[in-house]
């Protein structure tokens, strides 16, 4: 479906049109940006833009974006008017939109004159990640909520402005239900105001070149992703069908289990929608707070959400990094959703706060599906997300809240290694010791690598953190965390990484660890609690890889000596020379000991304690 | 030789030509010339530009009062990654604070997992650490282990690795262990060049200190040098002038105090040019201003407020963030050079990738294969058939082959892709323009475009047009305007010191203190550049946020004793610049506290600003200028369009678009619908024709 029927985009205007799409999204977003309060829209950039045309397709093309469909489905085009702003949050009621209720999403129609008379011939909508909309826990992300009631307060579509008055008592609804209602009302001022003033923007592109050459050039900007999608991407998959499956390994509720997330492939090149993506097989819905509400307007969020994956498939990183992932692959790409009742399809009201586990497994496992079908052409593992903080009450008696999202390494590609702390979410950020410490009773010991984290393989995983902090009086640990037992999994003879571990009192004599889920950890005053993120996954074997390497990994101090010889079969003088000799014997007797029937990908150790012994399943293999 | 005549130069080597300007401290009057610059040895270029314009003005060395320059020596140095090993010290624990840096991969959702890492500015096996530990107050946690700084220099200096940075964790509240640390390199390392994170920059955040402190280090060996080759050639034709360099905060420094603290000469190139646009639209009467400087490669764009060009804290260089106080330069890669290409998606793109100046566009028939804005601007006929006042000549064969060649791919006539070409290059700059506004919570159509530089005046219709500006400022002379701003500029000092407080707990002494030790610093820096204490300007301000937030916000700090009610005032300034830039403030919310962070103190040297000189009247019109006529395509059709010699226009003349302005080194289109009035100073002000 187009908007023109095919009608001939001026091939300049599409190229202005498609620049002004992408300044007025970063437009939207700066403006957001600057003007939120919320930290984890200001810190941690968890906010997104996004343009959307009048059939509901999204332009814009650098990140993922929430959906209109949910808006226009309660509120049609034909009774909006300028100066509305609608607002939802209801995860239930987006189709699947948006995945947790702290997710406050904006939607502003734009108008232009159509034949005299002022018609939507757009949207301008923006999401960001608020502090606290309610429910059981402050951050509004309970770890063992049971059912949505306990996330916070549910806002189905509704019109927040009309024609440019605010609607108060809606206002004064959700801030009554909030714990930071002043920053929740600053944040939501930011989003619209910063949406209204894209949608003039988009607005005067349709006055200056009139509506049916915009939407023209609407029409070829997805065209032409759809078709370089189809070209340089699609065409490396054979055509076939490939079953991979990886596992979320908690719930918050039930004990540590797998929790199935599964992908079945189908590629037909001679298909007009070539790619299938089956989740049939997918785990049941869990009882705590890791579903993802996936199976809405066929899957349309899922789709945008999954396809950055695919641009690993490009030539190269620099031409992986120019692709933009909007509506144009969204026709290339079929979903099929199991029954009702699984991780992705849950039902009304199963709690969603931790959702975040589920969706970033599945990049995790449409990138290993598609490396069984490219023999090994697609990066290992990552896990780059988790909540930790430390809370308590300064000298002042006033409490406070230090809560970080902190990166891991990524996973070992066929050109280079992964790299080190590093974060999915763009311009995401840790958080300076010199400010933690100025604003905290904390002492933030160490901030360095977790040494021999980084999966072994040709191409190293990147390493995570290892984050020592002493509280300075008493507090309590946080942490919401997924891959604490299972690891980031390697790949094509890579090996895996190490998981997430968090250690209270490292080497002293209360040392012991705390659960990956913890929401109040008891640190008594001078304790360090000890956090290491995952590191991710390794490529291909790591006895191929260059005797040179593994040397500057130890001079790096990303692999220990131990971990040379462990890892890679190196052996290392006292010198720090690399006996050549040993090494090669070492390495040659590590390659006759093995089987020859390995599997294509190595899930560590943490696997076997979960699936009933078994190191592996029937699809690991190629 | 003219007796008694004195003159101040300024001299901008760029990457292609050595500008140069001259101003006779007397009369006002300006002689500008180009040399090719030399960037083997930039000094060679330096110097012969200063001979060409004393020759020029048939003076010698001795009639020289002052030299000021502005160097891309150490911007350079880094964007080409022409580094020698750095060596850094840090504290213990923090050993990979370079490798971890703030964990944001750029750009796009899902980027994390293709991404490459640039290469870190010290690899990891030279860094080394050291025992002690303060707190944010500076407060001692754990005393200096001197042994660990002795094994550190140690290894540097059998390792033969001569630059070190250092850098410890709340130095910027205390420096002593930093001190302890050069005291070791001196005694252990005598050889080595050191930077600490304490001289360089006093503000809080780890990696960014950090790296600021190891890109000073970094460059301080080829600055130094490069500095010091000119202080003595120069000598040699002016014993003892005064040489000052140009600061990327928008003030000059002498060349004795700039080898200390190198970084500070960063992008100082582009400064220059926004100082020089702003005192030239300043006297013209604009006070709020966009500066576009338009060069080969790419066009750097300024907002100007009430005359002052906006600074930032939050700057680059390359992949290196510099905390520095810089005068905020946007730079778009849209400039004259830059490359019309069809992309794999089929649509046609302008830039970033540029043909430069070497090989150039293909009218320059020098080797260049891709078509470029240039190109287009020939086949349309909005520039003449050669550069500099004739001195190269442009093949505007060339340009028309390349371009029907691209057309056709496109299905799209010569004519309509130069079109295309150059509409899509304004709506780039134009979306740049907007952003730099937009980011700072202003409205681009306040301002008025001031265009500079080769080819920064080329789109400037375009540009009002899409922008909706009122009018664009065209200096004359617009392609030395750099090396102009280079003498409008105040001799400038930064120092800064992080002191969290909240403002309801002020400790009024200790801010008190704090300012007292920043203006002691600047007033003796300022004393070391010969200025007397009456005349030097010190001015006080603090960055404040409210508690929570995570940047800061920069308001004036009124001159006198600092009491509870100036700091009040401050508290008040601060929710009103609040309001400017963010749309909002929390004045009346008694829950959300302000929180003071920096204080800064700038020291001032004022010098002498060359007066602006009035052009003189000539009779009659401007039919006056015409050079003659040649066919221009603007919007749809062919016409003949007459061409005008700029420097025969007077004061009062209006030349009416269609038309095309012309001068050395510069070229200024006007559309159909646009005029441009000679203002007294000869400045071209286009706005829309009354129609």
């Amino acid at each position: 479906m187009s908007l023109t029927d095919g009608a001939p985009a001026d091939p300049v205007l599409v190229e202005i049109v498609a620049g002004t799409l992408a300044a007025i999204e970063k437009e939207v977003e700066t403006s957001i940006g600057r003007t939120s309060r919320s930290p984890m829209i200001r810190d941690a950039h968890d906010f997104r833009a996004g343009i959307h045309d009048r059939q509901l397709r999204k332009l814009t093309g650098r990140s993922y974006s929430a959906l209109v469909h949910p808006v226009v489905r309660d509120h049609p085009v034909a009774t909006m008017h300028p100066g509305d702003v609608f607002f939802h949050n209801d995860v239930y009621l987006s189709e699947g939109g948006i995945g947790h209720l702290p997710d406050l999403c904006v939607t502003v129609p734009v108008f232009a004159d159509v034949d005299g008379v002022p018609t939507v011939v757009a949207f301008v909508q923006a999401f960001g990640h608020h502090d606290d909309i309610g429910g059981a826990v402050p951050g509004s992300m309970p770890s063992a909520a049971t059912s949505v009631f306990e996330e916070g307060l549910m806002v189905p579509p509704i019109k927040l402005w009309d024609r440019g008055v605010r609607n108060e008592a809606a206002l004064a609804i959700m801030t009554r239900n909030s714990r930071m209602p002043d920053s929740l009302a600053a944040d939501l001022d930011a989003e619209c105001s910063a949406c209204l003033a894209g949608a003039r923007r988009l607005g005067e592109l349709f006055d200056r070149y009139g509506v049916a050459a915009v939407e023209a050039c609407f029409d070829a900007v997805l065209a032409n992703s759809t078709e370089v999608y189809r070209r340089e991407i699609l065409s490396q998959i054979p055509d076939g069908t490939y079953v991979w499956e990886d596992y979320a390994e908690h719930d918050g509720v039930d004990p540590p289990m797998l929790h199935r997330q599964r992908i079945t492939l189908t590629m037909d090149s001679s298909r007009e929608t070539p790619l299938v993506i089956d989740f049939t097989g997918t785990g049941p819905q869990a009882k705590g707070p890791i579903n993802h509400c996936g199976d809405y307007a066929d899957g349309n969020f899922l789709k945008k959400w999954l396809a950055p994956i695919l641009r690993n498939l490009a030539a190269t990183p620099e031409r992986m990094a120019e692709l933009d992932v909007n509506e144009g692959v969204v026709p290339l790409i079929e979903m099929r959703f199991p029954e009702k009742g699984t991780l992705l399809t849950p039902v009304f009201p199963a709690p969603t706060n931790a959702r975040t586990f589920v969706i970033l497994r599945l990049l995790g496992v449409l990138a290993g599906v598609l490396a069984k079908a490219t023999g090994g052409r697609m990066p290992a593992d990552q896990e780059t997300i988790r909540y930790t903080g430390v809370y308590g009450t300064d000298s002042d008696g006033t409490p406070y809240l230090m809560r970080e999202v902190l990166g891991g390494g990524s996973g070992g590609r066929w050109y280079a290694d992964g790299e080190d702390t590093i974060h999915v979410v763009p311009d995401s950020r840790n958080l300076p010791t010199e400010f933690t410490e100025s604003r905290f009773p904390l002492r933030v010991e160490r901030l360095g690598l977790a040494l021999d984290s980084g999966g072994p393989g040709r191409y190293r995983g990147g390493c995570g953190y290892e984050k020592h902090v002493r509280v300075l009086r008493d507090a309590h640990f946080m942490s919401i965390a997924d891959r604490s037992i299972l690891s980031c999994w390697g790949v094509n003879g890579g090996r895996a990484g190490r998981p997430f571990q968090v250690t209270v009192d490292p080497g002293g004599p209360d040392e012991h660890d705390v659960d990956a889920l913890a929401d109040a950890e008891p640190l008594p005053a001078g304790t360090v609690v000890r956090i290491r993120t995952t590191g991710g996954g390794g490529w291909g074997d790591p006895l191929e890889r260059p005797v040179e390497e593994v040397l500057r990994d130890v001079a790096w101090r990303k692999v220990s000596v131990t971990g040379a010889r462990e890892d890679y079969g190196m052996v290392l003088r006292s010198d720090g020379t690399c006996d050549e000799a040993a090494t090669d014997a070492l390495r040659a007797e590590r390659r006759s000991a093995r089987s020859g029937d390995e599997p294509f990908f190595d899930r560590g150790p943490g696997y076997a304690l979960l699936s009933g012994g078994a190191t592996s399943n029937e699809f690991d293999v190629l | 030789m003219a007796g008694g005549r004195r003159v101040r130069i300024g001299i901008d080597t760029g990457g292609t030509f050595t500008d140069v300007v001259a101003v006779d401290e007397d009369t006002g009057a300006t002689t500008t010339t180009k040399t090719p610059s030399t960037p083997a040895d930039p000094a060679e270029g330096f110097l012969a530009g200063v001979r060409k314009v004393l020759d020029l003005m048939g003076l010698d060395g001795g009639a020289v009062t002052a030299v000021s320059h502005g160097t891309t020596v150490a911007t350079n140095q880094l964007l080409e990654g022409r580094l020698d090993r750095i060596g850094f010290i840090t504290t213990e624990g923090y050993e990979s604070v370079l490798e971890i840096a703030r964990q944001s991969v750029p750009d796009g959702y899902g980027n994390s997992y293709f991404w490459v890492k640039p290469p870190r500015i010290v690899p990891a096996d030279l860094v080394r650490t050291v025992g002690g530990r303060l707190d944010p107050t500076g407060a001692e946690v754990r005393p200096f282990r001197r042994e660990d700084a002795v094994a550190a220099a140690r290894f540097f200096r059998d390792a033969g690795v001569t630059t070190i940075g250092v850098c410890l964790l709340h130095s910027y509240a205390d420096d002593a262990h930093e001190r302890a640390v050069l005291d070791v390199l001196h005694g252990e390392h005598p050889d080595a060049v050191v930077s600490i994170s304490s001289q360089v920059l006093r503000e809080y955040r780890e990696y960014e200190r950090s790296v600021t402190t190891l890109v000073d280090a970094a460059v301080k060996p080829r600055v130094a040098a490069y500095v010091r080759g000119i202080r003595e050639r120069l000598d040699a034709l002016a014993p003892g002038v005064p040489f000052h360099v140009m600061k990327s905060n928008g003030g000059v420094l002498s060349a004795e105090e700039v080898v200390h603290q190198p970084i500070t000469t960063m992008l100082s190139g582009p400064a220059a040019g926004a100082l020089g646009a702003a005192l030239v639209a300043g006297h013209a009467g604009f006070d709020r201003v966009l500066t576009c400087d338009g060069g080969g490669t790419s066009t750097d764009v300024t907002v100007v407020v009430d005359g002052e060009p906006a600074l930032t804290t939050e700057g680059s260089v390359g992949a290196y963030p510099s905390k520095v106080p810089m005068v905020d330069v946007v730079t778009v890669g849209a400039g004259g050079g830059s490359i019309a290409w069809l992309s794999p998606e089929g649509t046609l793109k302008v830039g970033p990738r540029s043909a430069g100046a070497d090989p150039g566009p293909l009218c320059y028939a020098s080797g260049g294969t891709e078509p470029t804005v240039t190109d287009a601007h020939v086949v349309l006929g909005r520039i003449p058939p050669h550069l500099l006042g004739g001195e190269i000549p442009l093949s505007a064969d060339a340009a028309r082959a390349g371009l029907t060649s691209l057309g056709e791919r496109l299905g799209l006539s010569l004519e309509r892709t130069a079109l295309g070409i150059l509409e899509i290059s304004a709506w780039n700059q134009a979306n740049a323009l907007r952003q730099v506004t937009v980011a700072r919570g202003l409205d681009v159509r306040d301002f008025t475009l001031t265009t500079f530089g080769g080819s920064g005046s080329l789109l400037a219709c375009r540009l009002m047009d899409v922008l909706g500006l009122p009018r664009t400022l065209v200096p004359p002379d617009p392609g030395n305007l750099s090396a102009f701003g280079l003498l409008t500029v105040d001799v400038r000092n930064d120092h800064v010191q992080t002191a969290i407080s909240r403002h309801a707990d002020l400790d009024l002494d200790r801010v008190r203190a704090a300012f007292a030790a920043l203006e002691d610093r600047a007033r003796a820096s300022l004393d070391g550049e010969g200025f007397a204490r009456d005349v030097q300007v010190v001015q006080r301000t603090a960055d404040l946020r409210y508690v929570g937030q995570a940047f800061e916000v920069r308001v004036p700090v009124a001159d006198g004793e600092l009491d509870a009610a100036a700091a009040d005032d401050v508290a008040a300034a601060f929710h009103a610049a609040h309001r400017q830039l963010y749309g909002y403030d929390l004045r009346d919310d008694p829950r959300q506290a302000v929180e003071w962070v920096n204080l800064r103190v700038t020291g001032i040297g004022p010098i002498r600003r060359p007066d602006l000189v009035t052009l003189p009247a000539r009779s009659g019109g401007p039919e006056r200028a015409v050079t003659g006529t040649r066919p221009v395509l603007f919007d749809e059709d062919w016409a003949p369009t007459p061409t005008y010699d700029r420097t025969l226009l007077a004061p009062g003349d209006v030349v009416r678009g269609p038309a095309v302005v012309e001068e050395f080194g510069s070229t200024v289109p006007l559309h159909p619908g646009f005029a441009a009035t000679v203002d007294a100073s000869g400045n071209l002000l286009i706005e829309r024709a009354a129609r």
